[in-house]
């Protein structure tokens, strides 16, 4: 489709190694994706229920005030900012539901919901998803970062046949 | 020669520009995703298939960019590397939540900084899948306080690569390039392979 417009591999890895330098040398840490998740459900929790600061584990996000006064959850809306102006500039904005051919958009949109609810509850146990942990740690030498990515993506080939339909023909 | 980076750690910025900075760092990440091709869940799932490998190539181009700037960095002097922050290693969580984290990657198409992407560009399945994290999260938060000595085990600390094998940081990098170049020619090899077999 509009494969021309998007970089090589190679090019889009250096780039992006030189952000992520560039990130750690600014503000002493990398990307990062899931804390802004968690801290966005901590304050909306809070904002409907005050007694949510005294949760076990969001009480740490809500104890300084607002959770969403954070590096990672203003990097989060810089990363959303960045990848709509890329998209506007290659024409990629448009509605859609990647799935693979025949297969139902609401089956596709449940897989969607529910892997949703199951990276969410991991990322809270390995402190960090793709971004925040494999990319990151791996950059900066942490043995944690290897473990993960080698979990994750080992788990992701064993689970694939799982799953084959729904991505049937889709690249 | 003075020590400068990270210029937040080191006090010559201070919090608000710190944060003015990151976002927009923020927008040169989500720039790159997206050109990278990361803002669809066509160009994640079918890895998983050796079908395509843009994410591996892209991990490992970038870790390797990445780890090469901070090892001469550090070893120049300019980067404390002791300033930058490095997850503390949890064994067990990273292992078991490590694989959660898999087939929730598999059954979505999506991790949550592509999927960051994909809300920008209107991609359903990403708004879907974001929804999905914010009740997971909110799942664990509940599920926390049954689960915290699991959550907690294992603890390494600091865990670099220099720790488990001894050495300073050229080893850490050494390993860091040799095994992500392993995977990826791994990987590569496997896709050949299969491809051979006239499979997909």
């Amino acid at each position: 489709m509009n494969k021309k417009r998007y970089w090589s591999p190679v090019t889009a890895g250096i780039l992006l190694g030189i952000a992520l330098f560039i990130s750690f040398i600014v503000a002493g840490q990398g990307m990062g994706a899931s804390g802004a998740f968690a801290r966005s459900t901590a304050q909306i929790a809070y904002s409907v229920d005050p007694n949510f600061a005294q949760n076990a584990y969001a009480g740490k996000y809500l104890k300084h005030g607002n959770a969403l006064l954070n590096w990672t959850v203003i990097e989060v809306v810089g990363i959303f900012i960045g990848g709509f102006i890329s998209a506007l500039i290659a024409r990629r904005i448009k509605p859609e539901v990647t799935r693979g051919k025949g297969y139902s958009s609401g089956k596709r949109l449940f897989f969607a919901f529910l892997g949703g609810v199951i990276v969410a509850a991991a990322t809270r146990l390995t402190r960090g998803c793709t971004s925040g942990q494999a990319l990151d740690g791996a950059a900066t030498f942490s043995v944690g970062a290897w473990i993960f990515m080698l979990a994750a993506f080992g788990a992701g080939f064993f689970f694939a046949f799982l799953f084959k339909k729904q991505w049937k023909g889709v690249e | 020669m003075e020590t400068v980076f990270p210029l937040f750690t080191n006090g010559f910025i201070d919090n608000n520009l710190n944060l003015m900075l990151g976002l927009g760092i923020g927008i040169i990440f989500g720039f790159i995703l997206e050109r990278g091709g990361f803002g669809t869940s066509a160009h994640i799932a079918p890895v998983f298939y050796f079908r395509s490998l843009i994410v591996p190539k892209i991990m490992v181009t970038a870790i390797i960019t990445a780890a090469t700037l901070i090892f001469v960095g550090s070893l120049l002097g300019y980067i404390d590397y002791s300033q930058i922050f490095i997850p503390t290693t949890y064994l067990w969580p990273y292992l078991i939540g490590g694989m959660i984290f898999g087939l929730g990657m598999v059954m979505s198409g999506w991790c949550p900084g592509t999927a960051v992407v994909g809300i920008a560009t209107l991609k359903i399945d990403a708004i879907f899948f974001a929804l999905g994290l914010l009740v997971g999260m909110f799942f664990y938060f509940d599920i926390y306080e049954y689960i915290i000595d699991f959550a907690n085990s294992g603890n390494l600390g600091k865990f670099t690569i220099d720790k488990l094998v001894g050495g300073d940081i050229r080893i850490s990098y050494l390993i860091t390039v040799a095994a992500s170049l392993g995977l990826l020619l791994f990987v590569i090899a496997v896709k050949k392979v299969i491809d051979n077999k006239g499979e997909n």
